[in-house]
């Protein structure tokens, strides 16, 4: 859920945007983060982990943990809590490792 | 790229230091990677004090817009959502913006790279639904969202106490405050008395036993002295203290020194808050973690030593205004940090920990 109105800070929330996650829309406010925006839908779980294969979501929201991998705009393993929604994003939760080397392309 | 002075890290000490070294006409570049100068100022919402003599009492957010007001005017470049990732044999910098790495060649360096949470460990803690105390206040007070319904608090510091109220201001319902110590742990016990009048329950000596859940947090076992309950939960905010963050010196070189009170591992500094690599300051929590007025003090001291060494100030006039921020910073900042901070200076020159990060 989105806080519409803070009982210190007021209404901040001003500019919506849609964000797509696993293709589906979802209503965020810039200058949200991609794992904040997901949290006030109802996403928790925003990917697993490469061993165990259990659930991972934001653990301390600072771009320390690392827990929040997701693949946003084509680029896995992006920090969910630094990185600010955009309109029209495109965001998948992180099932594994990223293919470290691929192909850049020619032109 | 070239500059006076690098200072690596936004938040409050980092910018008191770019406001004492910039102020003096030295060209400053200032690098965080977050969006956004302030630090974890942007998120705090409580009034802080005690705050340095020339700061009146105000919110964290307002503090944080202060110091950003104060340095507008300055020569100080900013460079945000960039990270430092190393340096080069020279000395430069390696600093990336997440696509390209470029050297920035500094004269000194003062690294305010402030604090991570620690995580308290119990079966099933990696959840999701199970975060910082910080994390859950920078969900409510940066990004306008709600982390849950109902939460537990594991732990019972000052700084746990206030995210407790800030959850309950939002409409968020605490159903637990767990410590595993015998009693709350806040040195302010207005808001530990302000939650319980509350009807919030303090279960000390108590510690979480297990959490369980389907892809998220939904219930909490938790070891009371004589049982076992089970609570509902969709949120766990957990308090594990803050130890300062190192990386930064690690890859520089520096000696470390171990003060419980400080934090744990610090790198080593003198009065003047110079590590043991001399072109290298440090600030803030990065220097032992501390509350908010303190680190601006550190920030000016570190500012103002760097001033100095530059000759952006003379050696007498540094030394008059270093000394009289220690006497504040001894006055304002907790008795037991102050202590150990002494300590930690006196052992400078016994450097603990050296060249342990050799690759």
């Amino acid at each position: 859920m989105h806080i519409e109105k803070h009982p210190v800070l007021g209404r901040q929330l001003h500019k919506p945007v849609t964000i797509y996650f696993n293709d589906q829309p979802y209503q965020a406010y810039t200058q949200q983060s991609v794992a904040a925006a997901l949290m006030a839908n109802g996403i928790k779980k925003l990917g697993v982990s490469r061993k165990l294969v259990q659930s991972r979501g934001l653990f301390c929201s600072r771009g320390r943990c690392c827990s929040c991998y997701m693949t946003i705009d084509g680029e896995d393993h992006v920090r969910s809590c630094l990185t600010e929604v955009e309109e029209g994003m495109r965001i998948y939760p992180n099932m594994d490792d990223p293919e470290v080397r691929r192909e850049i392309d020619e032109d | 790229m070239k500059t006076d002075v690098l200072i690596i890290g936004g938040g409050p000490a980092g910018l008191s230091a770019a406001i004492e070294t910039a102020s003096r006409g030295l060209d400053v570049t200032i690098v965080d990677e977050a969006s956004q100068l302030g630090g974890q100022l942007n998120q705090q919402t409580q009034v802080l004090r005690p705050l340095p003599s020339v700061y009146e009492p105000m919110r964290g957010f307002e503090l944080a817009n202060k110091l950003i007001e104060q340095i507008k005017g300055f020569n100080v470049r900013l460079l945000l959502n960039h990270r430092v990732v190393g340096f080069y044999a020279d000395g430069s910098a390696g600093i990336t913006d997440e696509e390209n790495v470029f050297p920035v060649k500094a004269k000194k360096i003062i690294v305010a790279s402030g604090a991570a949470e620690k995580a308290v460990a119990f079966p099933k803690w990696t959840m999701p639904g199970i975060m910082t105390i910080g994390a859950a206040q920078t969900l409510i007070n940066r990004d306008f969202v709600m982390p849950g319904k109902e939460a537990v608090i594991v732990g019972s510091s000052d700084f746990a106490m206030e995210t407790a109220i800030q959850l309950m201001d939002v409409g968020i319902r605490v159903k637990a405050i767990i410590e595993k110590q015998s009693g709350a742990l806040a040195k302010e016990q207005e808001k530990a008395s302000e939650l319980s009048k509350n009807g919030i329950p303090f279960y000390f000596n108590s510690f979480i036993k297990e959490a369980r859940g389907n892809g998220q947090v939904e219930q909490i076992d938790i070891e009371l002295p004589d049982e076992v309950i089970t609570l509902s939960v969709d949120l766990v905010c957990m308090d594990g203290g803050r130890a300062p963050i190192l990386d930064v010196f690690y890859q520089l070189g520096c000696s470390f020194g171990f003060q419980e009170e400080l934090g744990g591992w610090v790198p080593q500094y003198n009065h003047t808050l110079q590590t043991g690599r001399e072109d290298v300051y440090l600030a803030g929590n990065a220097a032992g973690i501390s509350t908010q007025g303190p680190l601006l003090l550190t920030g000016m001291i570190a500012g103002i030593s760097v001033s100095e060494e530059l000759q952006a100030i003379s050696p007498a006039e540094a030394n008059e205004m270093r000394e009289a921020l220690w006497k504040e910073l001894g006055l304002l900042e907790d008795k037991e940090v102050y202590s150990g901070r002494i300590k930690h200076l006196e052992n400078f020159t016994s450097p603990l920990l050296k060249d342990q990060f050799i690759s």
